[in-house]
């Protein structure tokens, strides 16, 4: 979930008014926002933001519109958006994408603004916005990388390019040398952290204006000079690079409708693209391209369980920031232009629900009529696990992740059925574990301290290879149990499992092991129940015993449970 | 006074009775008198000095010599030489061969005892070798020895001090402190310690004479007595009802088992139907099925556990397969206009361990009846450092309801059941909620008599982009409860990798509240 920190100065300023943390945490929930802390002495409101496909909300401006709207229910109006019927002018204010960064980063667009001036707050809030934006939309700057440029030192139009990243350099923001775009990757901060976007790539995106003065290597580093936006500039251009163009159209939105929020006037800039798309070739940024939602009031009432008219659903939508318009049953909402989240009547639903409010939904039971019932495993588990505590055994219950060392190498066993994770955290937890006796195990190499004997069970999962099945892998409910004690041997074992078999009505033979690392030759047996082996059990290997550093003569035995239901 | 006489073992009430103020009392008395063994002697001693009815007035070490099993065994064969002196006083002379095989001894036990023998002239060797008898009598030492074991066997030992010069000398000779097996004699030092009763003590014997119990009360009931019908002669000795107790090791279920049994019986109480399902599933379930975009951020490789082998699941069952991903790709039937993007045929059968509950749920909805309510209790797993709140592996608690017209309503009155039957809310909350397969979603959370304010779970209705493209076309409402933070209250703990320990104390003695 994505968290900012909003200066009280600016946040309250958005909001035309102050709030206290508790006026703010009744209100945020109509954001899916939460009051994450609020840091007095650095005058910072922590705020964190449940909804990830609301990327608009995530910046100050953001917040403290969707909150002034709903209070006010006003809609803030924002006229520098072109249309596919409107084009705004946008002067000399030009970028030209060329055909050569197809295929190695498609896109580049951007916008202009003029007319405040920079300060510290402004700064540090624009630099949050623009990382929440390249990182968790535009997923860590693979979709979206944004750069903000000094406008007034720009010769415009702006190219953007793939060039010969050995043959080009520049001197980029945070270092004093003219370093090549190759050279970046492997040696500026930021070319370590991003270079990897595209430095598999023949040709790298390059940013320079018209005198040929470098802006940006995209998507990794600005350049030092028009590059570097610094307290006092009041003339920024924005620059959007990545693949997929409604991304970027929407960022811009973003950062447009929340510059202009904070007093910037937004100036268009003509972009030409270097490929065909469904606004055509040339597209004038900031650029309106969202389409209408329709929704039905039936359907709202169906969803939300309440009688409520065109009229109300059109204010509840109003105060989401939403205009809408009502025709009979039909509702037509028009996205706001910071927005692209409406993929279904469903959505705008919510939207009505929040703009309506929650606390005026009361609850209701559904009034069919069902049955429950467990599952057969957890029936099945259940008489089990009564007549192990019946026996005297303590119920255990375990991870189902671990090592190798535990599952595999202790156990004296050659893991092949073992399920291994590709990406583990930890050698801690990189496999699931095949069985319950490595757990049960484990707790006697904690457990020497313990009043014996040790009488221990659990049903759990269990997870192993299966060729037959579609996932290559079968997980089963099994029983394993343990005893532990100055006098324990095979009998005992064979006793417990006659118990437990005479009680759940199996009938069942016993076969000799013949060799399993894990127990004692000649002291183990199989359970074939109906002419599969479904169980084992016997003296634990003091081989074994000696890995998991238990000292105690130890039975053990692992019954699979779902070839007995 | 502060002692319970009816707490008194019979021993000390024995000794309490039978003893009065300023009158001696030792081992010597209480076995004479009282009958009692050395070991109930210390016994009585030692509960009496501790509860300070008895003081101690006197201390002495006394020596003795106690007859050893060896000893009593030549008392009665006789002394090897005595064997020997007798045998060739029947049997005329003889190899210490012959006399070694003719007597069952040793050859060196033979030739010791000859030795002691021919040293008194009793016995000599003759011209063929052989061992003759040269006296009539045995020697003096011989004698005194077998003096000193008849002596000894009316008490089983000898009390150095009633011996005279003599005695002692040859007793000397006898006796060994240590390793005495082979030896008549065991020299012990026996501290002999003399009591006398304390006022206090004098005082419980006057309550016990009072209360008339006399130490002769029935302890354990036998079967002998019932079937003699002995119980009928006597009264039983009362107990010390608040006795400390012995450990007991109870075959037990798991606490946090147990918990999680209840929320379950809960949940069948309120018409739901159980679901589980295999640990390892793929990407399709995992994510496409729940409407998560495929390049989602929470579908990372540092979000979720991949499968090293096989990477891959064999197949994606259709329809469901070829619904979903157009629903994706434009929406499908589903009136969305899906993500517009081009669904990965391959990265969809990728394998990762189960990292969210609701994936049972979409499996469900594919045999779903409707109306329908369904639940699981599932092992998930997270790519997440492990500690007091992450585990690597944990429980997730999610269901559905399906329905021709369940809606947002029925959706809080759900939560409010579960919040105020399994939670014990007593106030609830809901507030609007994001997640990427519910549409609306809602939070809801509950004000709890201990853990005040927290967000019990998350729910919404299942978007028709979930629901359609797995062939339900009436409403689901979707639920997860968040239950280990109350479990971890409920078994008095606050760290989640303590519901899974396997410490088997920790465990034996865990309790719910």
């Amino acid at each position: 979930m994505p968290k900012i920190d909003a200066p009280e100065k600016i946040f309250f300023s958005l909001l035309g008014k102050e709030m206290s943390d508790e006026e703010l945490v009744n209100i945020f929930p109509v954001a899916k926002a939460e009051l994450d802390g609020h840091d007095r002495d650095g005058k910072v409101i922590k705020i964190e933001l449940n909804d990830t496909n609301r990327p608009d909300l995530w910046s100050a401006a953001g917040v403290a519109r969707a909150l002034k709207t709903y209070e006010t229910e006003e809609i803030r109006h924002y006229d520098f958006f072109s249309t596919s019927e409107k084009v705004l002018p946008s002067a000399e204010r030009a970028v030209i994408d060329d055909e050569s960064a197809i295929g190695i980063r498609d896109f580049s667009i951007g916008f202009a603004a003029k007319g405040k001036k920079v300060d510290n707050d402004l700064l540090v809030n624009l630099i949050q916005s623009q990382e929440k934006l390249c990182t968790n939309f535009g997923r860590k700057r693979k979709t979206i990388a944004l750069g903000i440029y000094r406008s007034d030192l720009i010769k415009y139009p702006v190219h953007y390019a793939a060039v010969d990243p050995d043959k080009t350099s520049f001197v980029p923001l945070g270092m004093d040398e003219c370093l090549t775009l190759r050279e970046i990757c492997e040696k500026h901060p930021k070319g370590k952290e991003y270079g990897y976007i595209v430095s598999d790539k023949p040709r790298f995106p390059y940013l320079y204006d018209d005198s040929g003065e470098t802006l940006s290597f995209p998507p990794v580093i600005n350049s030092a000079r028009i590059g570097a936006v610094e307290i006092g500039d009041s003339d920024l251009f924005v620059e959007l690079s990545g693949p997929i163009l409604d991304d970027l159209l929407l960022a811009a939105s973003i950062l447009s409708c929340d510059m202009a929020d904070m007093g910037f006037e937004i100036l268009p800039v003509k972009v030409t693209l270097a490929k065909d798309t469904k606004y055509g070739r040339e597209i004038t940024v900031p650029y309106y391209f969202q389409s209408e939602a329709k929704c039905s009031v039936k359907a709202v009432e169906k969803k939300l369980g309440l009688a409520i008219s065109a009229e109300e659903c059109v204010k509840a939508l109003r105060r989401m920031g939403v205009e809408a318009t009502c025709s009979g049953d039909e509702i037509t909402a028009k996205c706001p232009p910071y927005r692209n989240d409406f993929l279904h009547e469903v959505d705008v639903i919510e939207d009505i629900m929040i703009g309506y409010g929650l606390d005026n939904f009361i609850p209701l039971m559904p009034h069919d009529f069902t049955v429950g019932r467990l599952s057969a495993a957890e029936e099945f588990s259940r008489k089990v696990k009564e007549i192990m505590v019946g026996l005297g055994f303590q119920e255990m219950m375990y991870n189902y992740l671990g090592s190798k060392k535990e599952y595999i190498e202790r156990m004296h066993t050659d893991g092949k059925e073992c399920v291994f994770i590709m990406n583990p955290m930890s050698e801690n937890y990189e496999v699931v574990r095949p069985s319950v006796i490595p757990s049960l195990l484990e707790s006697e190499s904690v457990s020497a301290h313990a009043v014996y004997p040790h009488n221990i069970f659990e049903v759990g999962k269990i997870c192993i290879k299966d060729d037959e099945d579609n996932s290559g892998t079968v997980t089963k409910n099994s029983l394993g149990f343990l005893s532990s004690d100055n006098q324990v041997g095979y009998n005992e074992a064979s006793s417990l499992i006659n118990t437990l078999m005479y009680f759940l009505r199996k009938e069942y033979r016993l076969e000799a092991v013949e060799s399993d690392p894990r127990f004692i030759p000649g002291r183990a047996a199989y359970i074939v129940y109906d002419g599969k082996r479904v169980g084992i059990f016997g003296e634990v290997h003091p081989q074994v015993l000696e890995s998991w550093g238990s000292e105690m003569p130890t039975i053990a035995a692992e019954v699979d449970l779902d070839s007995l239901i | 006074m502060d002692i319970d006489v009816k707490k008194l073992h019979p021993l000390e009430v024995k000794l309490l009775r039978h003893v009065s103020l300023e009158e001696k009392i030792d081992n010597e008395r209480l076995i004479n008198e009282l009958g009692y063994k050395v070991g109930q002697c210390n016994q009585a001693f030692s509960w009496l000095c501790q509860k300070q009815l008895l003081k101690e007035v006197d201390r002495s070490v006394k020596v003795v010599y106690e007859l050893t099993d060896f000893g009593r065994a030549i008392e009665k064969d006789g002394l090897p030489a005595e064997r020997i002196f007798t045998f060739l006083g029947e049997k005329g002379p003889h190899t210490m061969p012959e006399i070694a095989e003719a007597l069952k001894m040793e050859n060196s036990e033979v030739g010791s005892a000859f030795g002691a023998l021919s040293s008194k002239k009793a016995v000599m060797l003759n011209s063929e070798r052989k061992a003759e008898r040269v006296s009539d009598e045995l020697p003096d030492d011989i004698k005194a020895q077998r003096a000193l074991l008849e002596k000894a066997l009316a008490d089983g030992e000898l009390d150095d001090a009633a011996l005279n010069a003599g005695e002692k000398k040859t007793i000397s000779q006898m006796a060994k402190k240590r390793g005495a097996s082979q030896s008549p004699f065991k020299l012990c030092e026996r501290e002999s310690v003399v009591y006398e009763l304390t006022e206090a003590g004098a005082e419980a014997k006057g309550e016990l004479e009072k209360a008339n119990i006399t130490g002769e009360e029935f302890g354990l009931l036998t079967p002998e007595m019932l079937k003699s019908g002995s119980w009928k002669n006597g009264t039983f000795r009362p107990y010390g009802v608040d006795a400390p107790t012995a450990r007991l090791i109870p075959g037990r279920r798991n606490a946090y088992g147990s918990y999680l049994q209840w929320v379950k019986d809960k949940l069948i109480s309120l018409g739901f139907e159980e679901f589980d399902g295999p640990l390892v599933e793929n990407e399709f379930w995992n994510g496409d099925a729940l409407f998560m975009p495929q390049f989602h951020s929470a579908r990372d490789i540092h979000d979720v556990y991949y499968v090293k082998d096989p990477r891959h699941a064999k197949r994606i069952e259709e329809p469901w397969l070829s619904q979903v991903a157009a629903v994706h790709e434009n929406g499908w039937t589903t009136g969305s206009r899906g993500w517009g993007y081009s669904f990965d045929h391959e990265f969809t059968r990728r394998q990762v361990l189960r990292s969210q509950g609701t994936v049972l749920s979409a499996h469900q909805l594919t045999k779903a009846k409707v109306p329908g309510k369904y639940f699981g209790i599932v092992r998930c797993f997270r790519y997440d450092q492990v500690d007091a709140t992450h585990g690597a592996d944990f429980y997730q608690t999610e269901g559905i309801v399906l329905g021709d017209d369940v809606n947002l309503r029925n959706l809080l009155g759900l939560l409010k059941m579960f919040a105020e039957e399994i939670a014990g809310a007593e106030e609830v909350k809901y507030v609007p909620g994001y997640f990427p397969f519910t549409e609306p979603s809602i939070e809801v959370h509950i004000k709890h008599p201990v853990l005040g304010w927290f967000e019990l779970g998350g729910s919404g209705i299942f978007r028709p982009e979930v629901t359609k493209a797995l062939g339900i076309d009436v409403p689901v409402l979707a639920w997860g409860l968040g239950i280990d933070r109350m479990a971890l209250m409920h078994l008095g703990l606050n760290d989640l990798r303590e519901l899974f320990t396997p410490n088997i104390e920790s465990v034996r003695t865990r309790r719910g509240n």
